[in-house]
C-alpha cells in the first residue's frame, strides 16, 4: 500500500485548528499517525511547523520535496487564510511568509500556489482557511481568502477533488479527523468520497443547523425563552445565531462529547459561516435576522397541524 | 575564527510564524548577536474598529488558538469595566475555573510537545552527545514518584511522536481543554464569558465533573514536576547556566481574582490586584518595585522604531481616569498603522511584532525590557508575601491526596518552587513545568470557593448591565506564557480603539528605541554554543531552545489598531 502524504500549511491562522485537531477521539492524531487500522495505515504527517522535530532549512526541505512531486499522493492541509500579498508589495513588504528557498523569503500565498498544482486533495481546517474567517472580517486589511476563493470554486485537484471545506472557529477536531479518515479511505476505494454542500462542506456533517441539533430547540418549540444568561431555556432572545449557523457541535459536544456552544448555554456566534465573523452573525449579543423566526413558526405550525392530524387518524402501520 | 551567521526560518514547534537571526562566535563559542522577526500579520485591531466593544470577547480569542482563553479574560475584563458590568461573585469564580483548567493544558502542551523534545534523545543525541553518554549513566534521583529510572530514560520518553511522555502528555492536555469546554462549550475559543459574568447554565455536576478531571492533573502534576526538576537538574550539571540568561527585569499581571475585591472598576483595581492569588508585580534588576495594577497600566509603551508601523502623532487621552498622567506611547494613546517592508532589515524595521516597554513614571522615569512568562509571575508572587504559600524566597503549597487508575503517586504533595539564581533558558522550563501544579492548587481553591457558593444559593452567574455611551476599559490577566492585557476605548457604543500587547510581544519584539535588545535577543547573546561542529554546520539548536523556553505564541504579538483617519489609507492599500 503506498503511503499517503500530509503537509499542513498555516497561513493567516492562529494555530487553534491544530489544537482543535488534537482534540479528536475517533480517530485521535496519534491513531491517524499510527494507523489504526490496516485500510488507514502509512499516512505520514510529513509537515506540521507546530509539532515537527526540525526547523528551519531542514523543515522546509520538505515543503520543496513535496513542491517537486516527491510526496505523493498528497494531500495537504490549509490552516489560516491567504493574504493578497500584492498589496503589501507596495510598499515593499509581506503580510505572511512560509519559509524561504536560497535566501529569498516565500510568501504563505506562493506556497500554496505550488503545492495546490501537486495535491491529491486540498482540505481547508477551519472558517479561516475555508472563507477567510476574522481575517477576513471587515474591512478585511490583508485581503484575506479562504482557500475555496483564492482558488476558486472550480478548482480541482489532480485527482478531480474539488477544495473540502471544514469549517468552523477553529474547526471541530472530530470534524477534521473524521474527513481526513475519511479521505485516506476514500483514496483507497473503501468509502466514496464524502457529498459537500454549495460551500464544500461535508453534507453528513453541515447538513443541519445549530439550532436544529440544540438540545433546548424543544425548549423554543414550546415557547421558552431564557431572558437572562444562565436559564436554561433557548437563547434566542439573548443572540443566538443556531438557526443560521450549520454546524452539529450541540449536539455532538466539542471534546468527547463535552461541552457544545448552546448546550451549555452561551449564544451560538455563527463560526462556521462564511461571512462570519460580520453580519448577520455579529453584534454576536444582537438577535439573528426575525424573517428566519417567521418562516419557522410557520413550518412549525404546519408541522404541529400535521402531528396532530395523524394522531387523530386511524393507525396504518 | 571568523564569526558565524545563521538565520533559522520558520522556527517550528511555536505557536506562529517566527525566524531568528544570530551571529555566533565560534572562538568564544558564544552567539553575540541576535534579531527577532515575526512575518506574518492580519490587523486584528482594524477588524475590531467600529464593532460592539463586547464582540471583541470573541473575536480577540482567535488572535490565538494555544492560548485564547486569557484573550478572552482580559477582553471581558476590559468591557466589564466600560460597560460598568460587574459580574456576581460566581460567574468570577466561574472565569478563574476555565482558566485554570487552559494553563493546566497550556503547561502540559509547552513542557513536552513545543519544547520538551529539544532535550529529548532524538536531538540531544545528535546536538550534545556527551550529555547523551552522560545521561545513560546518570540516575533520575525522583525516579520514585515518575518512574523513569535514568535521565536518559526520560529524554527518550520526550521523543516526538513516539515517546511515551510525548504520547501521553496529549490526553492530558486535552484533559485540560475539556474542562474549558465543559465551562465554556468549547476549546480552543470558549464560548461562555459575556460582560456581567458568564453566560452558561450551571449545575452542580459541572462542578462535579470539573473536580473529576481536575484530580487527574492533581495527581500528574505529582509526577511531572518531580521529572522535570530531574531533568532541568541535569542539564544544568552539564554547564548549561549561561544558556539564555538575561537581566532579572520581570513583569506579571496577576491572575486568579478574590471574588469579593473584583468590581470592575478602575478606581478598585489597585485593590482587586492586590488580592489576586498570582501577583502582579514589577521586578527591575531583581527587586520587586510595585505591585499596583494601576500603576503598572499607566507604564505600560509601546515603541514601533523597529517594527513595520508608522510612528502616531498626538495624543488623545493624556490623563487616565484617576488623573494619572498618560504618554502618547500608552496603548490608550496609540495610533499606529502598517506599512509591510521588506524582511530582515536589521538596521530598520524588521518584524511585524512591536516593542512593549515599562516607564517607571512615578519614580525616574527609567525605561525597562521587562520579560513576561511562567518564571516572572512565580518569581514575582513569591517576593510578594502575598498568601500563606508565599514564603519571601519562594513559593509553597501542597496538593492533596488524589487516588486514581494510572497515577501513580497518590499522597498529599507539597512543592515548593525556589526563586532561582539565574534567569534563564532551563529556569524558565522548570517555572513552567510548576505552574501546572500551581494551576491546579489555584482553580481547587476556586472551586471550593464555588461550592461554598452553591451551598449557599449564591448560584447567579450573570448581573443585567446598562451599557454606557462612552468609556475607557482595561483587562490585565496572566496568560500561560505571560502579562496580558487589552486597552478599549468606546465611543458612541462602538469600539474607537482596541489594543491589545501579549507575553509573546513583550518577549519577542524587536529592538527598541534606543536599539536596545529585546528579551529573546538578550537572552541569546552571551548563549554558547554546545554543537559539536559548529564549524562544518551550525544547527542552532541553542539558538531554538533559547526562544522556545519562552514558549513563543507569536500570532498573538501581531495585531494592530488604527485610528480613524489610517483606515481610509488601509483601504488603499
Amino acid at each position: 500500500m503506498t503511503n499517503i502524504h500530509v503537509v499542513w500549511l498555516q497561513g493567516q491562522g492562529c494555530t487553534g485548528c491544530t489544537v482543535s485537531f488534537t482534540n479528536a477521539t475517533h480517530p485521535s492524531l496519534a491513531d491517524l499517525l499510527t494507523g489504526f487500522i490496516a485500510p488507514a495505515e502509512g499516512v505520514i504527517l510529513d509537515f506540521h511547523q507546530t509539532i515537527m522535530l526540525p526547523w528551519g532549512e531542514q523543515a522546509i526541505q520538505v515543503l520543496d520535496e513535496a513542491q517537486e512531486g516527491q510526496l505523493d499522493p498528497l494531500v495537504v492541509v490549509v490552516e489560516g487564510a491567504i493574504p493578497d500579498e500584492s498589496t503589501a508589495r507596495e510598499t515593499g513588504g509581506f503580510w505572511c511568509l512560509s519559509g524561504e528557498k536560497d535566501g529569498e523569503p516565500i510568501t504563505f500565498s506562493e506556497r500554496v500556489d505550488r503545492l495546490s498544482e501537486k495535491a491529491a486533495l486540498m482540505v481547508a481546517a477551519g472558517t479561516c482557511a475555508s472563507y477567510g474567517g476574522i481575517p477576513h472580517g471587515r474591512p478585511n486589511p490583508t485581503g484575506a481568502k479562504g482557500l475555496l476563493d483564492y482558488l476558486g470554486r472550480n478548482w480541482k485537484s489532480a485527482l478531480g477533488i474539488p477544495v473540502v471545506c471544514v469549517p468552523g472557529c477553529p474547526v471541530h477536531g472530530e470534524h477534521l479527523a473524521e474527513i481526513l479518515a475519511h479521505a485516506v479511505l476514500a483514496v483507497r476505494e473503501v468509502l466514496p468520497l464524502p457529498e459537500l454542500d454549495k460551500e464544500h462542506r461535508p453534507v453528513h456533517i453541515f447538513r443541519h443547523t445549530a439550532h436544529e441539533n440544540c438540545p433546548r430547540a424543544g425548549l423554543f418549540a414550546d415557547g421558552k425563552n431564557s431572558h437572562e444568561f444562565g436559564e436554561p431555556n433557548c437563547m434566542g432572545l439573548l443572540g443566538c445565531k443556531g438557526p443560521i449557523a450549520h454546524c452539529d457541535a450541540p449536539k455532538r459536544g466539542f471534546i468527547e462529547g463535552v461541552g457544545g456552544c448552546t448546550t451549555v448555554g452561551s449564544p451560538c456566534i455563527g463560526c462556521t459561516e462564511p461571512e462570519f465573523p460580520d453580519r448577520p452573525y455579529s453584534p454576536f449579543l444582537a438577535k439573528a435576522p426575525a424573517s428566519f423566526f417567521i418562516v419557522e413558526k410557520i413550518h412549525g405550525i404546519g408541522g404541529s397541524l400535521g402531528a396532530v392530524w395523524s394522531r387523530i387518524k386511524r393507525r396504518k402501520i | 575564527m571568523a564569526n558565524k551567521e545563521i538565520v533559522i526560518e520558520p522556527v517550528t514547534r511555536l505557536e506562529g510564524h517566527y525566524g531568528i537571526h544570530a551571529d555566533a562566535d565560534l572562538t568564544a563559542k558564544r552567539y553575540v548577536d541576535a534579531h527577532s522577526y515575526v512575518t506574518m500579520f492580519r490587523g486584528w485591531e482594524i477588524i475590531l474598529k467600529r464593532r460592539e466593544p463586547a464582540d471583541a470577547i470573541w473575536i480577540t480569542q482567535r488572535i490565538c488558538g494555544v492560548c485564547p482563553y486569557p484573550h478572552a479574560l482580559a477582553s471581558v475584563e476590559a468591557v466589564d469595566m466600560v460597560y460598568n458590568a460587574p459580574p456576581p461573585p460566581m460567574g468570577i469564580l466561574l472565569r478563574d475555573l476555565m482558566h485554570g483548567a487552559e494553563q493546566l493544558y497550556d503547561a502540559v502542551l509547552g513542557c513536552f510537545v513545543l519544547e520538551g523534545p529539544d532535550y529529548s534523545q532524538q536531538i540531544v543525541e545528535k546536538s550534545n552527545p556527551e550529555w547523551w553518554e552522560e545521561a545513560k549513566k546518570t540516575k533520575a534521583p525522583n525516579s520514585e514518584f515518575h518512574g523513569y529510572q535514568t535521565i536518559a530514560e526520560i529524554m527518550t520518553a520526550l521523543n516526538p511522536l513516539t515517546g511515551s511522555l510525548w504520547l501521553r502528555s496529549l490526553g492530558l492536555a486535552k484533559l485540560g481543554r475539556k474542562m474549558a469546554a465543559l465551562l465554556g462549550g468549547k476549546h480552543p475559543h470558549v464560548n461562555t464569558l459575556v460582560p456581567g459574568g458568564v453566560a452558561m447554565t450551571l449545575t452542580p455536576s459541572d462542578l462535579e465533573q470539573y473536580i473529576a478531571m481536575l484530580s487527574q492533573h492533581i495527581a500528574f502534576s505529582k509526577e511531572f514536576i518531580p521529572l522535570f526538576d530531574d531533568l532541568c537538574d541535569f542539564i544544568l550539571s552539564m554547564g548549561y547556566e549561561d544558556s539564555g540568561e538575561r537581566p532579572m527585569n520581570l513583569l506579571s499581571y496577576g491572575a486568579y481574582e478574590d471574588p469579593s475585591a473584583y468590581t470592575a472598576k478602575y478606581e478598585d483595581m489597585t485593590n482587586w490586584g492586590l488580592k489576586r492569588k498570582i501577583s502582579p508585580g514589577v521586578v527591575v534588576k531583581g527587586e520587586l518595585i510595585t505591585r499596583d495594577l494601576v500603576e503598572i497600566s499607566v507604564g505600560v509603551r509601546e515603541f514601533v522604531n523597529h517594527s513595520y508601523y508608522t510612528e502616531w502623532t498626538s495624543p488623545e487621552l493624556e490623563e487616565d481616569p484617576l488623573g494619572n498622567p498618560l504618554a502618547s506611547e500608552h496603548p490608550w494613546n496609540k495610533e499606529t498603522q502598517p506599512e509591510p517592508g521588506p524582511p530582515r532589515d536589521w538596521k530598520s524595521k524588521y518584524s511585524w511584532a512591536t516593542s512593549p516597554r515599562w516607564q517607571h513614571w512615578k519614580k525616574n522615569g527609567e525605561i525597562h525590557v521587562l520579560e513576561a512568562g511562567p518564571i516572572s509571575r512565580l518569581w514575582i508572587t513569591a517576593l510578594s508575601g502575598n498568601g500563606s504559600e508565599s514564603t519571601g524566597k519562594s513559593l509553597r503549597f501542597t496538593l492533596p491526596r488524589a487516588t486514581i487508575v494510572g497515577y501513580p503517586v497518590a499522597d498529599e504533595f507539597t512543592f515548593e518552587w525556589k526563586i532561582p539564581e539565574k534567569v534563564n533558558t532551563i529556569e524558565r522550563v522548570r517555572a513552567r513545568a510548576y505552574y501546572h501544579a500551581y494551576s491546579a492548587y489555584a482553580s481547587l481553591s476556586q472551586l471550593l470557593q464555588a461550592t461554598e457558593l452553591i451551598k449557599k444559593g449564591q448560584t447567579k452567574v450573570w448581573n443585567k448591565y446598562k451599557k454606557p455611551k462612552h468609556g475607557v476599559g482595561v483587562g490585565m490577566v496572566e496568560a500561560m506564557r505571560g502579562a496580558l492585557a487589552h486597552w478599549v476605548v468606546m465611543k458612541k457604543k462602538k469600539i474607537h480603539k482596541y489594543q491589545i500587547i501579549t507575553p509573546s510581544g513583550w518577549n519577542a519584539g524587536p529592538r527598541g528605541p534606543n536599539g536596545e535588545l529585546g528579551p529573546y535577543e538578550e537572552a541569546i547573546v552571551g548563549t554558547p554554543v554546545t554543537e559539536p561542529s559548529p564549524e562544518e554546520e551550525l544547527l542552532g539548536v541553542d539558538v531554538v531552545r533559547v526562544v522556545r523556553s519562552f514558549d513563543p505564541c507569536l500570532a498573538c504579538c501581531v495585531h494592530l489598531y488604527t485610528g480613524d483617519k489610517n483606515v481610509r489609507q488601509i483601504d488603499i492599500i
